[in-house]
């Protein structure tokens, strides 16, 4: 609060006595003006003081901040969320908020915001959302405060688990300490997983399967280099050159999952490492892959979505994760009258969504525990249903994806499986890993 | 008698001491209980935000301004309502692509969304802010956005608009059309016209993506190397000296075609507004002059229509929810089919585009199979390469300004006018361009000879502020002597052009109108010069300026003291 009203109040005051002993003093002595002066001198004095009392108390520095704040209406709860699961978490979102559910007799409001796993990462690594770092809440200024509980995130759910171990690291080394914690009560804990799986036009990969056998890295690198286009593929003149979709790794998670995984099976391995990427044989490789991407301009984060928007005009096929192209085949069918075909990679990246609660001083434990209830709520059988219906894969045994109709069931006859058929599964790759690939991309593709 | 005084004099001091209290009391609450406001000091601007604010301000770009108001007025229509009872409101302000991404990056936190019309802008913007920060202009560096996720509502395939009649002599619909037929096409004859907007929108871009790709000899791949070899400069030189003019945006060229369908053969635009113009929607008698679209065999690209919140500490939590709200509107079933109706391609893959009533058909000119490919959009910094290698190898202008500075332009009229002069000259940043000045009042009071603007720009400038307003009005007079100057240089390989601005009625001229038309019709057969004139004004004499400009095929465009500058501004992108 501003000074202003309490010195305001405090100085009228003053000025309502001063005019009180000036009544009693005049010779006529007018006592009901000064009653009257009096007694508006004493009330705002009294009013004065108790702000002030209000705004120093405010700023008392005695002690740590307490951990639960004075309730100011719903307790938010703000959920950073990857891309893929962004619909049905804001769907269940949506849904706990109606049921209301409460912390401390306080009701729970969650809010989601949609980003990109890696772009959350970014502003973890630049601290972009105000961590406090050294000091404790009762340093901040009220601006500061006002600013911590209306944007600081409580929850964040990355793509990958091996997100959040980078940005422990990052923190690690800046502040001495976790920020997301890996076990115990507030560990991150997957909410649904999916994996990468190759999408192509029917049309498209029947001739791909004519000619190569086999739709993998290999083949799509073939495609991919071969200098008459599609006419040398055995494919229409009007489809041009092979058009390869892998999420833009600037803008999605997605897309480094994705050339990892090409480098899995380039190495024919599940661990990659920094020798591996910076190797002249496989950069080679990899830029010939890399240029048959429609969009090299970060302009679009290419996912499912974008496929599917822009059809076999913007990719003919590529890597994607499998919840994103559940989700968009029967739009594809609708708008390009040419079905999308779901192949199985031989080595596999799964995306985990951990949902991982912020365990600094920034949050306090009313908010810590009222995202804990929704993260349960989330693990419901009846909201792991939900999210079959949106093309994840459950990580409840209660539920699974041949229950009832859904995305699974109803893809079936155009290579969908509810068993995923081979289980060679990437290893998470390192900051450096990571860091090397994105290095690569931005010199040889990016820019 | 004393005693009355005295009692007058305490009732006096008791009033004004209550006057007092209470103006204290007032300000008091008003501290206290009015909502909180932060103020965020940016360079160039202080902007005070109210941080219960639900109104969200939205800039969009020019061409799809009918559809963004409309969603915007039903949006308002529905006054949802955050948790703490704040109205959420959907404002617009109207800016072309390139002024959305530099006034962002200038912080001026005029609006909290965005919506141009392709997201190479919301990259543009990304890279160059993200460049902005510390350590994060290292290669392999995570790097932040200033723009949130995106959303897209409505996308349209950039195509190349042609008459029917044309399209069929080219090879359409059983031959596949591509960007070189159509460059082959104009630079074998002459009287072929076509144009496409300048680069900075997405439509003229992206046909200026086309040549370079073109020119390099290569549908993917294409580098600043390559856009800057010496063999793609001069391919791409060669086609631009063909395009007649450029012009502000797609949907003004549509809207000139519409009023004159000899003003072009083609023109490069969104898909949507070919279906706008079929179904009659500029006026025009529909169907009696077919445009058909024509998807590029090498490759089109897509206007992608992305709305994106600017994360910026400016934003608050209801301006957040309100951003949701209007995000999940744009969504809706009903929305999404308002879109298609509008001739946007919905982002709802459930709306089929070739259902009942659809206006996806061919008679509307368009197919909704199409494109079966795209170019390859290159990185930012490619893009900005060949946005300034274009700026050099356009077709280059020779420009007279005319202006009236008669006795009725006094005052606030001509001090504006000075203004948007020097927007004008700003708005040409090729030196290589040529500009003059014709002053008239009377008479020709004052000429700036014809030159290039690495010479005259100071000249021209420093003319401008000294004009100053008096006498009559020899409009006729004005034109007729820019007009002669740009026949006497002869220059057909650039494009010739007069912008003339009058507020009043020619009254004083030794040339009649009768006379000069049939100059101008005479002598443009042999060195066409296109006349663009401006009505300032409610006096302005619109007929006379409307027979020059259609002897010319140039048009009149009406302005005031309020939009004469971004008159010239939009006048200005013409070359």
């Amino acid at each position: 609060m501003s000074l202003a009203p309490i010195i305001g109040a405090l100085a009228v005051g003053l000025i309502a006595l001063v005019l009180a002993i000036y009544f009693f003093a005049a010779r006529s002595g007018q006592r009901t003006q000064a009653i009257f002066f009096l007694i508006v001198g004493l009330v705002l004095l009294v009013v004065g003081g108790a702000l002030g009392w209000q705004r120093f108390s405010e700023t008392n520095p005695a002690g740590p901040a307490p951990l639960v704040a004075t309730p100011k209406g719903p307790i938010q709860i703000r959920i950073l969320t990857a891309l893929p699961v962004e619909p049905w978490v804001r769907d269940a979102a949506r849904q706990f908020n109606e049921a209301d559910f409460t912390q401390d007799g306080q009701p729970i409001e969650v809010q989601v915001t949609a980003i990109d796993g890696l772009t959350a990462l970014g502003k973890f690594d630049r601290d972009d959302f105000g961590a406090l770092g050294d000091r404790s809440r009762d340093q901040l200024t009220p601006a500061e405060l006002t600013q911590l509980e209306s944007t600081f995130p409580t929850v964040w759910i990355p793509d990958s688990r091996y997100l959040v171990e980078l940005a422990n690291a990052s923190y690690k080394e800046r502040i001495g300490r976790d920020v997301f914690l890996t076990d115990g009560e507030y560990r991150a804990r997957p909410i649904a997983v999916s994996l990468f799986v190759w999408g192509i036009y029917q049309s498209r990969a029947t001739v791909l399967e004519q000619k190569f056998g086999e739709i993998n890295w290999s083949s799509i690198h073939d495609a991919a280099i071969a200098k008459g286009g599609w006419p040398e593929l055995g494919g229409e003149k009007g489809w041009q050159y092979f058009k390869l979709v892998v999420p833009n790794p600037r803008r999605n998670a997605g897309g480094l999952a994705a050339m990892i995984a090409a480098a899995g099976e380039y190495y024919d391995r599940t661990n990659i490492t920094v020798d591996d990427v910076m190797d002249p044989d496989f950069q080679k490789w990899l830029g010939e892959l890399m240029g048959a991407l429609t969009d090299v301009s970060g302009a679009s984060a290419y996912t499912a979505e974008d496929f599917a928007l822009f059809g076999y005009s913007a990719g003919d096929g590529g890597q994607l994760l499998e919840s994103d192209l559940l989700n968009n085949m029967e739009g594809i069918r609708t708008r390009w009258s040419d079905p999308l075909v779901i192949r199985y990679p031989e080595y596999v990246t799964w995306f985990d969504f951990p949902y991982t609660v912020w365990v600094g001083p920034e949050t306090t434990a009313a908010e810590k525990n009222a995202a804990l209830q929704f993260q349960q709520y989330l693990l419901t059988p009846d909201i792991q249903r939900l999210a079959v219906q949106a093309g994840l894969r459950p990580v409840i045994n209660e539920v699974n994806v041949t229950q009832g109709e859904n995305l699974f069931t109803q893809w079936q006859a155009q290579g969908v499986e509810a068993v995923v058929p081979r289980t060679t599964r990437m290893a998470s790759p390192s900051r450096e890993v990571l860091l090397a690939l994105l290095r690569w991309f931005d010199l040889n593709v990016g820019k | 008698m004393k005693q009355t005084r005295t009692d007058q004099r305490a009732v006096v001091i008791t009033i004004a001491a209550v006057v007092a209290f209470l103006l204290c009391l007032c300000v008091a609450v008003i501290l206290v209980f009015v909502p909180d406001r932060q103020t965020t000091e940016e360079p160039g601007a202080v902007v005070q935000v109210d941080v219960r604010s639900a109104t969200l301000v939205i800039a969009h770009s020019p061409e799809k301004a009918a559809l963004v108001k409309s969603l915007a007025e039903r949006f308002n229509g529905a006054k949802q309502r955050t948790p703490d009872g704040q109205t959420m409101r959907i404002e617009l302000i109207e800016l072309t692509s390139e002024e959305m991404v530099n006034q962002a990056l200038a912080g001026l936190n005029t609006y909290q969304a965005m919506t141009p019309d392709s997201s190479l802008w919301l990259d543009q913007l990304n890279r160059r802010w993200s460049q902005s920060q510390a350590g994060q202009s290292e290669p392999g560096a995570i790097t932040s956005s200033l723009t949130g996720e995106p959303v897209r509502y409505a996308i349209s395939p950039i195509v190349i608009a042609a008459w029917e009649d044309l399209a069929r002599s080219l090879g359409w619909p059983d031959q596949p059309v591509s960007w070189s037929t159509l460059q082959e096409r104009a630079q074998q004859d002459a009287n072929f016209r076509w144009s496409h907007p300048s680069t900075a929108y997405a439509s003229g871009l992206m046909a200026t993506l086309a040549e370079f790709y073109a020119g390099a000899g290569v549908q993917r791949g294409l580098t600043a190397e390559m856009a800057q070899d010496p063999k793609t400069v001069e391919y791409v030189s060669a086609i631009e000296k063909s395009v007649k003019y450029y012009g502000e945006a797609e949907l003004a060229v549509i809207q000139r075609v519409a009023q004159d369908r000899t003003a072009l053969d083609a023109f490069v635009v969104s898909e949507q507004l070919v279906i706008a113009f079929n179904t009659g929607k500029f006026g025009n008698a529909a169907q009696s002059n077919k445009l058909v679209a024509i998807y590029p065999a090498e490759g089109s690209f897509w206007a992608d229509h992305p709305l994106a919140l600017l994360e910026t500490p400016a934003v608050t939590d209801n301006q957040r929810r309100s951003f949701q709200a209007f995000r999940e509107f744009l969504g809706g079933a009903e929305t999404q089919k308002f879109i298609m109706e509008a001739g946007y391609r919905p982002t709802d893959l459930s709306i089929s585009l070739t259902g009942e009533g659809s206006l996806f058909t061919a008679a509307n000119g368009v197919d909704p199979r199409q494109p079966q490919t795209t170019l390859q959009l290159p990185t930012a910094d490619v893009v900005q390469v060949v946005q300034n290698v274009w700026a050099l190898t356009k077709r280059k202008t020779n420009v007279f300004l005319v202006v009236d500075t008669s006795g009725s332009m006094q005052g606030e009229k001509l001090s504006n006018a000075k203004v948007a002069l020097r927007t004008f000259l700003a708005q040409i940043p090729s030196d290589q361009e040529k500009v003059g000045l014709v002053e008239f009042n009377t008479n020709v009071a004052n000429i700036i000879e014809l030159d290039v603007l690495a010479k005259n720009r100071a000249i021209l400038n420093s003319s401008v502020d000294e004009l100053s307003a008096n006498g009559n009005t020899a409009l006729l007079d004005g034109v007729r002597v820019a007009y002669g100057r740009l026949q006497q240089s002869a220059e057909p390989e650039r494009i010739n052009a007069i912008v003339a601005m009058t507020d009043g009625r020619e009254n004083a001229s030794m040339v009649s109108l009768r006379q000069l038309v049939g100059e101008i019709q005479a002598d443009n057969r042999n060195l066409p010069v296109v006349i663009f004139c401006i009505a300032y004004g409610r006096d302005a004499d619109y007929a006379v300026l409307q027979a020059i400009a259609d002897a010319s095929g140039g048009q009149v465009r009406e302005g005031n003291e309020e939009t004469i500058r971004e008159l010239y501004k939009i006048l200005s992108s013409y070359f």
